[in-house]
C-alpha cells in the first residue's frame, strides 16, 4: 500500500479503480479506448502465469488422485498375488517359442525348395499378355476393379454416370478400408467370443467371404468364357450375394448356439446361487 | 582448507577392516577406480535387473486363473500368427539384403542385350549365382507366408474381439501395417521387370491416375510418369528397399511394444 501510493502521487486505490488514468485526459500513454477498451477482462501477465501454474498443478493433482484410486481398487480387490505362479520365461516359454520359430522357418525353406518361382518372360510393352494377375493377396483389389455394373447410371443426370467406371472402382477401395479402421469404434462392449456377438461375427464372415468372392471376380472374364450359362453380370451378383448368405447362416448358427451356451452359463450360475 | 582429496565414504578404512587377500584387494581397488570414472554400478544394476526379468515368474494369467487352458491350447497356433509374420519379415530382410547385392534396378537395356538390365540380373541370380535360385525362392515364399500370416492374424484378432477397449489404436496401427505389407508385396512384384511385373505396374499406374484431383500427382510421385519405364522401376525399388523397410520396422516395433505394454487379449 505504501509503495503504491508513493508511485501514484498520493492517489488512493479507490480513485484508481473508479477512474483509471483520468487525472490528465490530454496525456494518455495507453493508446486510448481503441486498443484496451474499458472493462476488458483479458488476463494480465501475472494471471496468465498463474493459469499455466494451475494446469501443471491440476495435472499433478490428477496423477495423485488416480494413483490413490488405483490403490483403493487394489485394496478392495480379492485377487491374491502369489509368489510363484505361471511358467517361467526360461526354459519353458523360450523352448516353445524356439520350436515354433524353427518349425515355421523349416516350412518356408521346404516350400521354397520344392516350389521355386518360374522364370517368366521379360517385360514387353508392345504385347499385352492374355492373363494379367497380381499376386494372390491383391486379387480382391483387382476384383473390385471389375465391378462396373455397380456404378449406377443416374436418371437425374440423364442416364450419365457421376464417375467413370475406373474412378468408381478405385474409389470403392476407400469405404472398405475405412470400415476396417472403424471396427473398434463401432463394436463396443466386453463380448469376446463369437457366440457372445453373433452379429459382429456375421459381419466378419461377410468380410472374409467378400474377400474371396472379389478375388474370384478378378477372373470374371475367364469364368464367363468357360461357363456359358453365367454372364458377367450374373457372376457379379452371385459374388455379392454369397457373402450375405454366409453372414445370415453364421448369424443363425451362432444365435442358436448362444441359447445352449447361455443355458450352460445360467445353469452354473443358479447352481451357485439357487433362485429363492 | 586442504587441497588433498577427502575420502567421503571412508573407503580406505572399509577396505582395511575387510582383511582381504591380495587378489581380492586388487580387484576391489580396480573396481572402485573404474566405478569412480565410468559409474559401473549403474550397469551392474541394469544387468541384475535383466537377470531377474529373464527369470521372472509371471503372475497367473487370465487363462490359468480361470482354468481355460484345456480350452485354450488348441487355439494357440492362432495366437502365434503375429510372431510368425515377424519371423517371416526377418527372413525377408536377410534374403532381401542378399538379393540386393546382385540386383540392379535399371529398366534400360545394355548394348547388345535384348532384355533390360533388371531382368538380366534376375536371370543371373536364378541361373548363374550359387544358391541364387533358392535365395529368390525363399524371398518369394517368405513374402507369401508373411502376407498370409498377417491376414490370418487380423482375422484372429477380429473374431476373438481382441481389438476392444484398450486396444483400438493398436488395431488401427495393424490395419496400417497390413496396407503397408500389401504395398511391400506390390513393389516387390514389380522389381523383376518381367511381363507380369510390367503390366502390374501399368495397372497400378492407371489406378493411381484415375483417382480424382490428386491422381496425376500421385501417379508421378509413385510411378515417376504416366507409363511404366525406368523411373517406375527405380521408384518401386527405392520404396521396396529404402522407404518401406524403415517405416514398417518402426511400426512393427510400436505395434509389439503396445502389445507388450497392454498384455495379450486372452479369450474369456
Amino acid at each position: 500500500m505504501t509503495e503504491h501510493t508513493a508511485i501514484d502521487d498520493g492517489r488512493t486505490d479507490a480513485e484508481d479503480v473508479a477512474d483509471p488514468g483520468s487525472d490528465d485526459p490530454d496525456v494518455r500513454t495507453d493508446g486510448g479506448e481503441a486498443i484496451a477498451p474499458a472493462g476488458d477482462d483479458s488476463p494480465s501477465f501475472r494471471e496468465r502465469k498463474e493459469r499455466t501454474d494451475g494446469l501443471s498443478r491440476l495435472t499433478y493433482e490428477y496423477f495423485e488422485r488416480s494413483r490413490r484410486e488405483d490403490q483403493v481398487l487394489r485394496d478392495d480387490s480379492d485377487y491374491v498375488e502369489r509368489d510363484v505362479l505361471g511358467f517361467p520365461a526360461w526354459p519353458h516359454e523360450m523352448i516353445r517359442n524356439l520350436s515354433i520359430t524353427s518349425f515355421f522357418v523349416g516350412v518356408i525353406l521346404f516350400v521354397s525348395a520344392t516350389m521355386p518361382p518360374p522364370l517368366e518372360a521379360a517385360a514387353n510393352p508392345t504385347s499385352t499378355p492374355a492373363v494379367i494377375l497380381p499376386d494372390w493377396y491383391l486379387y480382391w483389389s483387382f476384383g473390385i476393379l471389375k465391378t462396373e455394373p455397380l456404378n449406377l447410371e443416374l436418371a437425374i443426370l440423364g442416364g450419365e454416370k457421376i464417375a467413370s467406371d475406373r474412378t468408381f472402382a478405385v474409389l470403392l477401395h476407400g469405404p472398405i478400408i475405412v470400415m476396417l479402421f472403424l471396427v473398434p469404434f463401432l463394436n463396443k462392449g466386453s463380448a469376446r467370443r463369437p457366440v457372445e456377438q453373433p452379429f459382429w461375427s456375421a459381419v466378419g464372415v461377410f468380410g472374409v467371404l467378400l474377400a474371396f468372392t472379389m478375388s474370384l471376380q478378378a477372373i470374371v472374364n475367364l469364368m464367363a468364357q468357360r461357363l456359358p450359362l453365367l454372364t458377367a453380370d450374373l457372376i457379379l451378383w452371385l459374388h455379392l450375394s454369397i457373402p450375405f448368405l454366409g453372414a445370415v447362416i453364421t448369424y443363425a448358427v451362432l444365435k442358436s448356439m448362444r441359447e445352449g451356451y447361455m443355458y450352460d452359463l445360467n445353469r452354473r450360475y443358479y447352481r451357485l446361487r439357487p433362485p429363492r | 582448507m586442504s587441497l588433498e582429496r577427502t575420502d567421503e565414504f571412508d573407503r580406505g578404512d572399509w577396505i582395511e577392516e575387510k582383511d582381504l587377500s591380495r587378489v581380492e584387494r586388487g580387484y576391489l581397488v580396480t573396481l572402485m577406480w573404474l566405478d569412480k570414472r565410468f559409474r559401473l554400478v549403474d550397469y551392474l544394476e541394469l544387468l541384475e535387473d535383466a537377470y531377474y526379468k529373464t527369470n521372472l515368474q509371471m503372475p497367473k494369467s487370465h487363462t490359468e486363473q480361470y482354468n481355460l487352458d484345456n480350452k485354450f491350447w488348441y487355439w494357440y497356433p492362432l495366437y502365434s500368427l503375429g510372431s510368425l509374420s515377424i519371423i517371416a519379415y526377418v527372413i525377408l530382410a536377410i534374403s532381401g539384403a542378399l538379393l540386393g547385392f546382385y540386383y540392379s534396378p535399371s529398366a534400360t537395356t545394355a548394348a547388345g542385350q535384348e532384355a533390360t538390365i533388371a531382368y538380366n540380373q534376375m536371370v543371373f541370380i536364378m541361373t548363374d549365382l550359387n544358391f541364387g535360385f533358392m535365395l529368390r525362392s525363399i524371398h518369394r515364399w517368405a513374402a507369401q507366408f508373411m502376407v498370409a500370416a498377417v491376414f490370418l492374424h487380423m482375422l484372429r484378432v477380429y473374431f476373438t474381439g481382441a481389438y476392444k477397449e484398450p486396444r483400438e489404436l493398436n488395431w488401427i496401427l495393424g490395419v496400417v501395417l497390413i496396407l503397408l505389407t500389401l504395398l511391400f508385396g506390390y513393389s516387390g512384384y514389380v522389381l523383376p521387370w518381367n511381363q507380369l511385373a510390367y503390366w502390374a505396374a501399368q495397372i497400378g499406374l492407371e489406378m493411381a491416375r484415375s483417382v480424382p484431383i490428386i491422381g496425376e500427382w500421385a501417379a508421378q510421385l509413385l510411378f515417376g510418369g504416366f507409363s511404366p519405364g525406368a523411373p517406375t522401376l527405380m521408384r518401386m525399388y527405392i520404396l521396396h528397399v529404402f522407404v518401406l523397410p524403415f517405416v514398417v520396422t518402426a511400426l512393427i516395433a510400436i505395434h509389439v511394444g503396445i502389445v507388450w505394454m497392454q498384455g495379450i487379449a486372452e479369450p474369456h
